[in-house]
């Protein structure tokens, strides 16, 4: 089991927004997580990947079999925790190289491995800019800045292939994308997907699903999954909408 | 005080690093160059006065400065940049980081005389104020008498970016990490217009006032 989330309850402010969120995803496993906005998706990638805007008041989160959510931040994302931002941040005069080295090192040195050498990093770096696709143009710059969308989102794949993370989430990874920048993103996407990893994928719309195939469909209504079913419950949703969610619950 | 003189067509760098006592007084003749470095990255209080003329035409001025305060330290920088013939261009950025109960104050004045046509001249002030004891106050003035000029000018004031901070976080570094990485970022924009051999020392003084 890589992720075992149970009964999690969490606010913003005073305003609870999970309700009793439980879950759990094995290795090899692509998990949807589909609901009309305001249910709850991006707060709960921001509460597991450890966001100090959120408070958990309730629950669990065992990751990898230990306690999610007494990790920092820092430590969650080297127990092998990535999120694929919504919104990339711009972080002007940081170089891509230089915050991609020390994230690897800092991943490396927190699992007792030895820090890679500048030759072994560069090496590293081009057979993973080779696997997603991505320009020098873009490695070259300070992290995000000035990307369009879709520069930004594959830069965040360009990062989850160098991490190598156990479990991604993508948080509305196809926000803003063109059919090809979409494309890039599943293809990559799916390239580092194994046996071994794990994803949760959150989206509010089917189109994603048709290049990143789940094993399993989510649904998330008012902080609580309220129906689990396998990737035809995403194509239901995309015919019917919510509001058949909405009316099946009263 | 005598003003330095900027002979007609030549290009002065000067570095004030860690000299803030010093004030200057820089008078720039005819399509002369002046490059001027501020660093105050010492605990010293104090006030600094910069005056620039720029007597002849074609001329250009360039001045980057940075400020780290710390502890009970005030720092007040205090620039007049006056263009007083045509086809003058001057560039200023500023920048201040202040931590505990710093005080930090910036005037930027700008004076753009009749005779000055074809002014461009930007100014340009960025403080992060890394504490809620510390205070910046930022005083931009600008008077042009001239109509043909391009000025443009800027400040800002705010805190480190803390979504940036978390999306550092959230790829392995730890927070201080991040935050130092913002910050060498944010005065990295400084240093880059240094000379190369210039550009290490300064690194050298802002990472050991950091």
């Amino acid at each position: 089991m890589i992720l075992s989330i149970k009964n999690l309850h969490a606010n913003i402010g005073e305003k609870e927004i999970l309700k009793g969120v439980s879950l759990d995803i094995r290795e090899g496993e692509i998990h949807a997580i589909m609901g009309p906005n305001g249910a709850g998706k991006s707060t709960l990638s921001a509460v597991l990947t450890g966001n100090p805007a959120y408070t958990v008041t309730q629950g669990e989160v065992l990751f990898n079999g230990k306690d999610l959510l007494k990790m920092s931040p820092e430590d969650r994302a080297r127990e092998g925790l990535f999120l694929c931002f919504q919104y990339p941040v711009e972080i002007p005069g940081v170089s891509m190289v230089n915050f991609m080295r020390t994230a690897v090192n800092e991943k490396r040195k927190y699992q007792g491995q030895k820090e890679l050498t500048a030759s072994e990093f560069l090496k590293l770096m081009r057979e993973k800019k080779e696997l997603v696709e991505i320009d020098d143009r873009l490695t070259k710059r300070a992290v995000n800045e000035g990307f369009s969308g879709g520069e930004k989102k594959r830069n965040e794949i360009f990062q989850m292939a160098m991490l190598e993370p156990s479990l991604s989430i993508l948080d509305e990874a196809d926000s803003g994308l063109d059919i090809d920048a979409l494309r890039i993103v599943a293809e990559g996407v799916n390239k580092l997907h194994n046996d071994k990893n794990a994803s949760i994928v959150i989206t509010h719309y089917q189109r994603l699903l048709d290049y990143i195939v789940p094993d399993f469909v989510h649904i998330l209504y008012e902080g609580k999954i309220v129906k689990t079913g396998d990737k035809k419950l995403a194509l239901t949703l995309e015919q019917k909408g919510y509001d058949w969610i909405k009316d099946e619950l009263v | 005080m005598n003003p330095l003189i900027i002979n007609k067509e030549y290009t002065e760098t000067i570095y004030l690093f860690n000299e803030a006592k010093a004030d200057l007084h820089i008078v720039q003749q005819e399509a002369s160059t002046l490059n001027l470095f501020v660093l105050h990255l010492t605990d010293l209080s104090c006030m600094q006065h910069i005056h620039i003329q720029q007597e002849g035409e074609h001329c250009r001025t360039n001045i980057y400065g940075l400020a780290v305060l710390k502890g009970k330290q005030e720092y007040l920088c205090d620039t007049l940049l006056e263009h007083q013939k045509e086809n003058g261009t001057s560039t200023l950025i500023f920048k201040y980081l202040l931590f505990d109960e710093a005080k930090g104050e910036f005037v930027g004045r700008l004076k753009v005389q009749p005779n000055a046509q074809h002014t461009d001249a930007s100014q340009t002030n960025r403080n992060i104020v890394l504490s809620d004891k510390a205070k910046m106050r930022t005083m931009p003035q600008l008077e042009i008498y001239a109509d043909d000029v391009r000025c443009s000018h800027g400040a800002t004031t705010g805190a480190l970016d803390n979504e940036a901070i978390f999306y550092m976080q959230q790829r392995g570094l730890q927070k201080d990490l991040a935050r130092q990485l913002l910050l060498q970022a944010f005065a990295e924009d400084i240093f880059e217009k240094m000379p190369i051999q210039q550009q290490e020392q300064a690194r050298n003084l802002f990472t050991q006032r950091i």
